[in-house]
């Protein structure tokens, strides 16, 4: 990107009819954020809240799927578990770098990305649930003859459901947050306003922008703090 | 605790007695075998404890019955059929199972765990609930509704044992396994969950097999001790009064303890003493310190309250009536008809 821009564009947008605040490019102005808040915020939030359930599900499904399958077959969760970190450890810019010349600039290679960051953390927290499932339950409920499926539908998987909650607020606070990165990818999500803010450089549109993505991440945790809550009401049974 | 209201034995086949046809088994990768031909019968209705030191294949024994471990050789037999002409998931459903820390699902409710294996089976919901409160009385959990809706973590020890007791009677099995099911409470709550469970075992006739490792438990319940050592070998299989009075060999005597003769004690209870006793004489010089005995006591006890008191016999009470004089030496040497009495009837608290 060229650093200085051309003579005459104006750097602040509206400049000249704008209020004392934007003039000055103060810290936060209120009236600029709730003036643009239908054109700037509104659709970049929707995009971001698109791109974080959509990527959060998948991992889940996957995550979920590759957990239960380690758990059935101890030995494959040794390699599971390394692919599943290795996808974590890398930059997330570098992903997107290696992404781009097979599925372009597109929401694709920002999902795929996204995907790999929520992996590991929700394959472990659906194994360790698992695994914590003490062994007196189990073998009680094998004696009185439920089969394997009844054994993860009825015991194994509402006992983990705690653990699985857990990793799952992790990994949904985790994307919002690397979501906004996609930026670099598509012109989509709240990342897309702070870049944009950044390079202006312009304090309210970057501010703001932050902020919804930091109120977002605390929208996604305390709903599934809700729905884990109401998932597992043993948890809170009080000795009356 | 409410009996009248209890099983009523639809599904009891006449012949519920589980036989151990020369049963052995060998674990993968060990030398020797955890059960050696074990051969032993137990009787319809009848509550057979496996005991004996860790090693001794005890548990092993209980788990081949319910296919929970596999057999290497010999056969089981339930009620004349092989526990291997039945799949295993199925076989499992017939048989109730308890063990030690209870193993209740920690996210049922008390009435959730108790219709586990009615769910599975697809009773009605009506069927359900009236068996759930038909336990929890049969349990002495009452009155119901204060019990239904609680969780696990919300029961003491005791009482998440006998909730463990109903959920394995649930589908009213004709088979029952307990694998140490007293074995993680406090010993009054176990004394008292042991009366209860003798008293349901009475009024319910379950063939059960019951693994302990500690041989007043097993005294104090069984109608039969098989007596385990280590190679999975049967040491002795006879009553607790054959066991104690003619130990099979010299593990069995040790295993035992220095204190079988006291034990032996235990088997009778101070009223049978007193019905068996021929003279109405008492012979009990009137020491002013004699202790007064409740009739249900055994020797052990009154003998124990005697020793304290420093007294050379006892007064037997029933409540408030006073049913006459027990001497010292009615106590040490009881009576031929008394013992043994306690494996027919009685010897509850």
């Amino acid at each position: 990107m060229s650093g200085i821009a051309p003579a005459g564009d104006p750097v602040i947008p509206d400049y000249g009819q704008a209020s004392e605040c934007v003039i000055n490019n103060g810290a936060f102005c209120g009236d600029w954020f709730v003036d643009q808040w239908s054109t700037v915020f509104w659709p970049p939030l929707v995009d971001h809240i698109y791109m974080v359930v959509i990527a959060v599900v998948i991992g889940f499904i996957i995550a979920f799927v590759a957990a239960v399958v380690a758990y059935r077959k101890k030995w494959l969760a040794g390699p599971i578990g390394i692919v599943a970190t290795f996808l974590y450890t890398l930059p997330p810019l570098a992903l997107f770098q290696l992404l781009v010349p097979f599925t372009g600039l597109t929401l694709l290679t920002v999902e795929i990305a996204l995907v790999c960051f929520t992996l590991v953390i929700i394959f472990q927290a659906v194994l360790s649930g698992l695994a914590a499932v003490p062994d007196d339950v189990k073998k009680s409920a094998i004696g009185m003859g439920l089969d394997q499926r009844q054994l993860m539908l009825k015991v194994e998987l509402p006992l983990a459901l705690p653990s699985i909650i857990s990793g799952l607020r992790i990994a949904t606070v985790l994307t919002v947050s690397i979501a906004t990165i996609a930026a670099f990818v598509v012109d989509s999500g709240l990342g897309s306003p702070i870049l944009k803010a950044v390079s202006s450089p312009f304090n309210t549109q970057f501010i703001a922008a932050g902020a919804l993505a930091v109120l977002l991440a605390f929208v996604f945790d305390g709903l599934l703090v809700i729905v884990g809550k109401a998932l597992t009401p043993w948890t809170r049974a009080r000795v009356s | 605790m409410t009996l009248s209201s209890t099983d009523t034995p639809t599904s009891q086949t006449a012949n519920s007695a589980i036989v151990f046809d020369q049963v052995t088994k060998l674990y993968s990768g060990q030398a020797a075998p955890a059960l050696d031909s074990l051969d032993i019968e137990v009787k319809s209705g009848e509550l057979v404890c496996l005991v004996g030191p860790s090693g001794g294949g005890k548990t092993t024994a209980l788990q081949l019955v319910n296919r929970i471990v596999d057999l290497s050789s010999g056969d089981i037999r339930i009620g004349d059929r092989s526990i291997m002409d039945i799949p295993a998931i199925e076989l499992r459903r017939t048989i109730g199972y308890a063990i030690q820390q209870s193993g209740l699902f920690p996210h049922y409710t008390v009435a959730e765990n108790i219709a586990t294996v009615p769910n599975i089976l697809k009773w009605d919901k009506a069927r359900i609930k009236k068996r759930t409160s038909e336990l929890l009385e049969l349990v002495g959990l009452t009155p119901v509704d204060t019990w239904l809706g609680r969780y696990p973590s919300q029961l003491s020890g005791g009482q998440q044992q006998r909730i463990g007791i109903a959920r394995a009677l649930a589908a009213d099995p004709p088979v029952m396994l307990m694998d140490e099911p007293f074995g993680a409470l406090d010993p009054i709550t176990r004394m008292a969950v042991q009366d209860e469970f003798l008293e349901i075992h009475r009024a319910v006739g379950k063939t059960t097999l019951f693994v302990t490792h500690d041989i007043d438990e097993a005294i104090k319940m069984a109608d039969r001790i098989a007596i385990l050592k280590p190679g999975g070998k049967l040491a002795q299989y006879g009553t607790p009064a054959e066991v104690l009075t003619h130990p099979a060999d010299d593990f069995v005597a040790e295993f035992l303890g220095a204190e079988r003769g006291l034990k032996r004690l235990a088997l009778t209870t101070v009223g049978e003493v007193l019905a068996a006793k021929t003279d109405s004489e008492s012979g009990l010089q009137q020491d002013s310190n004699s202790p007064q005995v409740e009739s249900d006591l055994t020797l052990r006890e009154a003998l124990s309250a005697v020793s304290a008191a420093g007294a050379h016999g006892a007064l037997v009470m029933d409540g408030g009536s006073h049913l006459g004089e027990v001497t010292l030496h009615d106590l040490v040497n009881p009576p031929a008809g008394a013992v043994g009495a306690r494996s027919v009837e009685g010897g509850g608290s």
